[in-house]
This record gives C-alpha cells, structure tokens and sequence, in this order.
C-alpha cells in the first residue's frame, strides 16, 4: 500500500478552484480567471488563486498583456508582480546565501525590485489590496529592507485581513535566525498569531513551522534531539488541538497546508497514531513545505513518513 | 492690502496690522551668493552692522538667508526709524576695529549651534557652489579682508538691491536712509550635483528627508500641506514610527519652489519610518488625495489669511518678492488661489516633486528598490599625474596632475579639477583639502603620501583665486597617520577623505555606536548630576572633601568615558559627501 504511494502536492489537485483558474491562465482567458478570482470569498482563498499562474510556464506575458488592456487591473498587476518575485527567486534558488553566486544575486535583485516598484503603486491605488501587501513581504525579505520594514507591511495586511496565512508565513520566515531574526521573535510571532485565530484556524501551524525552522538551523548534534524536548512536543500538541484536532477545523481553501505540517510535526515528535491521522485525512494532497529540509527531498521523505506512521500508528 | 512705494530711494511695502508696529530691510544677498572660500561673509557683515546698536531697549534683529539678508525690528515707530537708520549708516561705516572679534563670535556661534540633521542635503543637491553653500561651515571667516567686505557691500548693499517694509500707514518719520547706489542683483544660478533624479543619499541616524524642486505655484503650497498631513498619519499616528514630521515650501525665484519634509524615526523603526514615508509619497502621486485633507488645508488657510495681522505677517516674504521681481499679492488673492486648487493638481504636483526629488535615508539604509538613484558617492575620472602610493597602504593612492588632484581608493576614485574647485582647506600642518563644486573632497595630507613642499605649494596657486582657505592648527590627534607596517587593519583617518572606512554601511555603524554611547552618556550625566547634587545638599551624607572628590571623578568619570567616544564618532561622521 505504502510504496505505490504518490503524493499530489500541486495546488489545483485539492482545490479545484485553482485548477480552474489555472486553466483560464494557460487558455489566455482572463475573464475565466477572474470569475474564479470572484468566487473566492476570502483573502487566503483568492491568494491560492493568484498563485496559480506560477504554474503555467511564460504566464508573466498573459499577465503583461493584461495589464496593457486595462492598466487598473490590480489583481493582473500583482500576479505579474509576483512572477517577477517567483522568476527571482528562482534564480537565486533556496540555498543559503553563502552558496548564491553574486551573479544570481544581481539577477534576483533585479527582478525583486521591478516587483516591488510595481506593488508599491498597487499598493497606492489601493491601499487595502491584501495580496499586494503579502507580496510586499517577500520582496522585503528578499531585498533585505530590514525587520521593521517588513513588519510594517505584515501590519498593513493585518489591518484588513488578521489571519491571512500566507502573510504570516511570510513573516516568520523574515523572522528566522537565517533572515537575520532570532529565535525568540519566530517563536513568540507564531505563538501570538496561533492564539490569536479562532479556534479551528489554520493559523496554529505556524507553532509547527517555526520548530521546524529552528530544528534547521541546529547542527547535527542538537538536532538529533530537538524534537524530544517535552516544551516542543506539548506545543506542537497544543497547537494541534487548536486547529487540525480541533472538531471546528476550517476544511475551506488552505486546508491542506496545516494538515501536511501537523502530519510532519507529529512524525518528528514519534505521534504515529496522530500522523497517521493526518495522513489519512490529507489523502493524496500534500504540501511540500516543511518536508524539504528532511532526507531526501520533499517527496521521498513524505513517503517515507507516511508509510511508517501508517505502519506504526 | 500691501502698499507699494519708495522711500529714499527704496521700494517700500506698507501693511497696517493690530500687533506690534514692526519694520525692517531686506538685502538681496545671503549664503547662496558666496563662494566656499569666503563663505560667512554675508553673516558676518549683518553682524558688523548691528554691533554698534549694542544692547538696547528695543527688539531688533537680523538673519542671513540663503538669498536675502533681513534687519528688523519691533517696536515704537521712532525706535524702528532708528534702528533702520543706524543699520543702514553702519553699513555705510562698519566698525573695522570689530572685525577681528566679530569673527570668532561667528566661530563660536557655529560651534555652538547644534547640527541639523538635514544639514548636509543641500549640498548632496546643489554640490559645493550656490545654494549648497549653506551645509558647509562659514570657512571663509578666516581668509575675509576689510577689501573683501567693501566690495561685497558695494555689491549686494545698495538702494537698488533693498526693500523697506512697515507695518503701519507710513513709514517711520525719522528714517533716514543713505545707502549707496548699485543695481538690483540676480539670483545665484541653480546648481546641480545630482547626473539623475529621483536620487537618494545616505544621512543622519534616526531621520528620513525628502528634499524636490516644484514649479512655484498654490498647488505646490497645498501638496506641501497634503505632504505633512499624510506622513504624520502614515509615521506617527498609524505606525508609531516617528514622533515629530515636518515640512517646509520655500520659493526659490518667481518660477520654482522648494519643498521639504523631515520625519525622525524611532531608533528600531527606522527601516518602517523610511518605507512608510516611501509609501506616502507614492500615495500622493497615484493614491487618492482625502478630499477631508484639501478642506482641512484651505480652512487653515483662511483662517491664517483673514487674521487682521496676515498683511503684516507677509512682509518679509512680500520683501523678497519684489527683490526677485515677482508679484506682490495680498492674501485675499492667496487664499482663492488655495481654494481653487484640485486634487488633481496636487497629484500633479506629487508627479513633479517626486521625479526631481532627493531622499535622505537613516541607518546606512538605500532607496534604490523603490525607484530612487544613488547620489554619486565617487569621481568617474581619475586626472593624468604623479601617483603617490600611500605610506604602509597599498590600496590607496594620491594623484597630483596638472589639471587636478584625485585620491584612489577600494571603493572609486575621488577627483578635484583646478578649474572646479570650490575650496583649498590648508591647515598649518601642511594638510590640504579641496572640495569641488560637485561636493568631492581630496584630501592631500603630507603624513600619508609623500608630496614634497613644492608640490604643496603649487597646488595653492593652481586653484582658482579666492578658493584658499587657511584653518587654524587642527588638533594633532586629527591629523591622519599611515597605517603601521606591522599592522594589518588600516586606521579610519588614513581613508583618502578622512571618512571611515567600509563605506555607507559601516558609517551607520558608527551612527548606532555614537548614539547608543551618547545616550547612555546622557544618563549617566543626569545620574552624576542628581548624585552630585545631593552629595552636596543632602546633610546625611557627610563625607570628608576627598571622599566627595573621589565620589565626583567616579561619577563624572565615567560620563566622560562614554561622551567623549561618541562626541568622536559623531565628529568623525560629522559632514560632507562620505567617500569611498
């Protein structure tokens, strides 16, 4: 059972709201996209939505065309702006800084800053434009304009959207000791955030996310036994209570990404019962987040997790 | 309503007010006029001229802009008639046995005047020359003759180039002006040391400043205001991110204007501080402008333009109206053209200020993500010359030509033309310093390169006449000394401009360092002062004379431990364009 299994960790396979927006891009139908857009209620949702023309290869040109159309489209002037980041990035590739060439670096500067110049007047048309400001996030962080700048854009999301998953994700990567944060700020950040949602929110994994980030940063010989520490493992527990194992768990556009964290969390504490409960209620989607930095590569190492917690759990 | 006539010969503003009579002159001269190498003149004559007024009963003044010169008063109308008629017969007679002293009160006055964090954007945007004269210190002091002051009295303090204003139905009766005649003169030329707008440069800690040339006009006035309202609710009220946000507009002649905004920004904020005001100045281009902000602005218009006393108020700035042959309005038609103006307008105004726009950023921070072009921090070209190696430093360079001076650095070149320079600093150690008109500083120090007196001397004479400047000894710990052979770091001084090392970054360093050391100093100071006094004070504390004393160096001692390397630093960083 467990070795024929794959698993799915592309967006539109779990949410088919992304799979068809995904199509509308790779058709050039804009308007197809944006009645997908539309029908997506909240921020979180129709960030998913955006993202999925970084799914379809040369869609910054769709975009562009686009925007040639109707300059006031912000929500084509944000998905080209996030290409740009998504192209950057891509080329500086998610070494750390030691191992980027300055080439590369040059490169992804470059293609950060057309972004943020680009957001920085979507920002401006309107100022309460969540997706703008999230993206904001990443070209501060990647541009390095420093902690409280950063922060400052989070704020702005917050204002309208005080959940919104992907800014938070954000953050506390910028507040990881590799971004030149600390361990007592991703922590504190996640916690805060995590008792803040309302019970049942996605938002507890960050808890999840920001062990993981610290469990990283160790070396070898810490590592090894970072996650028997017993404050780790009752606060991954807590904060699972709080959303995956909560009865009121939000199952709506996002979903998959807690699960797959909680089921990585409780793989790494030895909660096999409860990994195995998050594997089997994740089905074939997957969120490849977190499972990176384990042996192997995302996939092998979900594979790997799964069958043992289904072996063991 | 202003009333224009002439009164000895002068043109003359009348506007009756309720407050205190009040009248003065206006020259059209100020610091803008002066080169680098006589730099002070104009101050230095203001105080010349009121010296012989000594103390008095009545309230006078005088203050040396950058391209007027104002003498006024505030009192009886027969006590302003005198004072104008004693200014003006002094100017005609100034008390030459004055000069020597009057100098080193303009010293002092400078060394005691605390820096404005924004002193050095001027220079950043107009360079050495001009209206970038105002950053730098009155260096001239030294060098200025009885010859020189004649000559630039006859030039700038004439009938022709003088407005009277009073505010009352006539002039004071006792007035009696003998100015000598001359012609009215123009505005200095608009320089420029920045190849490309929108440009930024790297400032003071702890502010942000925002520095642009805008066509002179009501809408300019309002974008000013809409400027200051919206980065107080942007830095202050929503982020916390500063405390204090100000602007200024300031016509410079009759077509152009210039506007300012500062912001401070929190010691851990500053990065927020300098986005956040980022964000405003993109709002006002492309953003909604509050219609609720247009209405505030206009209210408070109108409520200043309506006080009986706004004629009054005007005349200064009415005075340089006419010195620069721009119109003299009175403020009902002001406030209409403030009224009439739309958002659009001021958006067009943002458009404008923005492209030519100079940001000062805090903490070594950049502005190039956000559109803006660094200020040029090194020379393109390098003059043809003997090189000078620099002693125990192989990566730095002096190179003496016949056209110039450069210094070669890790971080680019740094070059002076003869032809373009502004300034030779000489101090009596047999350092020199040249500033060119573009800002660039080379500093020819004969401890770290070996330049022989020859070569010292022909540089005095190859720069343009009036540019020399002879400092008074510096203190020996400034003069630079090469780095030590055994050693392998470099001492900051031995940096070809006598800036830290490492460029803007490590300058911020420095900033953090001064100000984190002045801070506790500062502390520590109150501490040492309560302490001290109750030592004294505080009967229960009866110690003998030399417990006291040792308590008091404790104390004092260890102020001073913390003042004096930030008092250093903060020298160190104090001015000009930081090279490489």
């Amino acid at each position: 059972m467990a070795d024929d299994f794959t698993p799915d960790f592309r967006l539109r396979a779990a949410y088919p709201e992304v799979a068809a927006a995904e199509d509308a891009i790779r058709a050039g139908d804009w308007p197809a996209f944006r009645a997908c857009y539309d029908a997506v209620p909240k921020w979180q949702g129709r960030q998913l939505i955006m993202g999925a023309a970084n799914e379809v290869a040369g869609s910054e040109t769709f975009l562009k065309s686009v925007i040639e159309r109707d300059p006031e489209d912000l929500v084509a002037t944000t998905m080209y702006a996030n290409r740009l980041i998504n192209i950057g990035w891509e080329i500086r590739t998610d070494k750390r800084a030691k191992y980027v060439s300055a080439e590369q670096f040059a490169a992804f500067h470059k293609y950060l800053r057309e972004a943020e110049q680009i957001l920085i007047w979507v920002c401006a048309r309107d100022p309460s434009f969540v997706p703008a400001w999230t993206n904001r996030l990443a070209t501060s962080r990647g541009l390095e304009l420093g902690q409280a700048e950063t922060r400052r854009r989070y704020d702005h999301v917050a204002r309208h959207d005080p959940h919104n998953m992907s800014a938070q994700n954000s953050l506390l990567q910028e507040l990881c000791p590799k971004w030149h944060g600390s361990l007592e700020a991703m922590h504190a950040f996640a916690s805060e955030r995590a008792a803040a949602a309302p019970p049942g929110a996605h938002n507890a994994v960050l808890i999840v996310d920001a062990h993981v980030e610290h469990w990283a940063s160790l070396p070898n010989t810490e590592s090894e036994t970072y996650f028997d520490r017993p404050n780790v493992r009752q606060e991954i527990m807590a904060a699972a209570e709080r959303s995956v194992l909560h009865p009121d768990f939000d199952r709506g556009m996002g979903w998959v990404y807690p699960m797959s964290m909680f089921a990585l969390g409780f793989c790494l504490i030895s909660e096999w019962t409860l990994a195995k409960r998050c594997f089997l209620e994740l089905g074939p989607y997957a969120d490849d987040w977190g499972w990176q930095y384990l042996k192997g590569g995302a996939e092998a190492a979900f594979i790997r997790c799964r069958a043992w917690a289904m072996e063991r759990g | 309503m202003i009333v224009q006539t002439v009164i000895d010969g002068i043109p003359t503003l009348l506007a009756p007010g309720p407050g205190p009579a009040r009248g003065g002159i206006t020259f059209r001269v100020g610091r803008a006029d002066e080169t680098l190498g006589r730099a002070g003149i104009t101050h230095l004559i203001e105080h010349l001229a009121l010296h012989r007024l000594g103390v008095t009963d009545y309230h006078y003044n005088g203050t040396t802009g950058a391209t007027v010169t104002h003498f006024f008063s505030q009192g009886s109308p027969e006590a302003i008639g005198e004072y104008l008629t004693s200014v003006c017969a002094a100017l005609r007679d100034l008390p030459w046995h004055r000069l020597d002293v009057e100098k080193e009160i303009l010293r002092t006055e400078s060394a005691s005047r605390s820096q404005s964090p924004i002193e050095s954007l001027l220079l950043w945007r107009y360079g050495a020359r001009g209206y970038g004269v105002s950053s730098y210190p009155e260096w001239g002091l030294t060098e200025i003759t009885e010859d020189d002051i004649r000559a630039w009295v006859a030039r700038y303090f004439t009938r022709e180039n003088a407005v009277l204003w009073f505010s009352g139905i006539s002039a004071p009766a006792n007035l009696r002006l003998d100015l000598p005649s001359g012609t009215r003169m123009p505005l200095p030329p608009l320089t420029s040391a920045l190849p490309k707008t929108p440009a930024w440069f790297c400032g003071a800690p702890r502010v942000v400043a925002f520095h642009s040339h805008v066509p002179r006009s009501a809408a300019a006035q309002v974008f000013t205001s809409v400027l200051e309202r919206e980065l107080f609710r942007a830095l202050r009220q929503e982020g916390g991110y500063s405390y204090t946000v100000a602007t200024d507009y300031n016509p410079i002649d009759t077509e152009l204007s210039a506007v300012l905004a500062v912001a401070d920004a929190n010691p851990d904020k500053q990065e927020a501080a300098l986005g956040a005001f980022i964000d405003v100045l993109a709002k006002l281009r492309w953003g909604t402008i509050d219609q609720s902000d247009l209405d505030a602005i206009r209210t408070k218009a109108a409520e200043s333009l309506r006080d009986p006393d706004s004629e009054a108020n005007r005349l200064p700035m009415a005075a340089f109206n006419v010195l620069i042959g721009s119109p003299v309005l009175d403020s009902k038609q002001v406030l209409h053209e403030i009224e009439a103006v739309t958002a659009a307008e001021v958006q067009q105004v943002a458009e404008q200020a923005f492209t030519a726009g100079l940001l000062q950023t805090p903490n070594g921070r950049g502005a190039d993500w956000a559109g803006f072009t660094a200020a040029p921090t090194t020379s393109e070209t390098v003059v043809d010359g003997v090189r000078y190696p620099m002693r125990g430093d192989n990566d730095h360079a002096l190179v003496i030509g016949p056209s110039g001076v450069s210094t070669i650095g890790p971080g680019g070149p740094a070059t002076v033309h003869f032809a373009q320079t502004a300034a030779l600093l000489i101090w009596p150690d047999g350092g020199r310093m040249l500033i060119g008109h573009d800002g660039m500083t080379c500093r020819v120090e004969p401890t770290l390169f070996p330049v022989d007196a020859g070569t010292l001397a022909r540089l005095d004479t190859a720069v343009p006449p009036g540019t020399t400047v002879h400092l008074p000894a510096r203190d020996p710990e400034s003069i630079p000394q090469p780095p030590q052979s055994s050693g392998t770091s470099k001492p900051a001084a031995a940096r070809s401009d006598g800036q830290p090392a490492g460029g803007p970054r490590f300058r911020g360093f420095i900033y953090v360092l001064s100000t984190v050391l002045g801070v506790l100093a500062g502390f520590c100071g109150m501490f040492s002062l309560a302490a001290s006094l109750k030592l004294f004070t505080d009967p229960a504390l009866d110690y003998d004379a030399g417990t006291k004393a040792a308590v008091l160096v404790l104390y004092w001692g260890g102020t001073a431990v913390l003042a004096v390397p930030s008092f250093l630093l903060a020298r160190r960083l104090r001015r000009r364009r930081p090279q490489p």
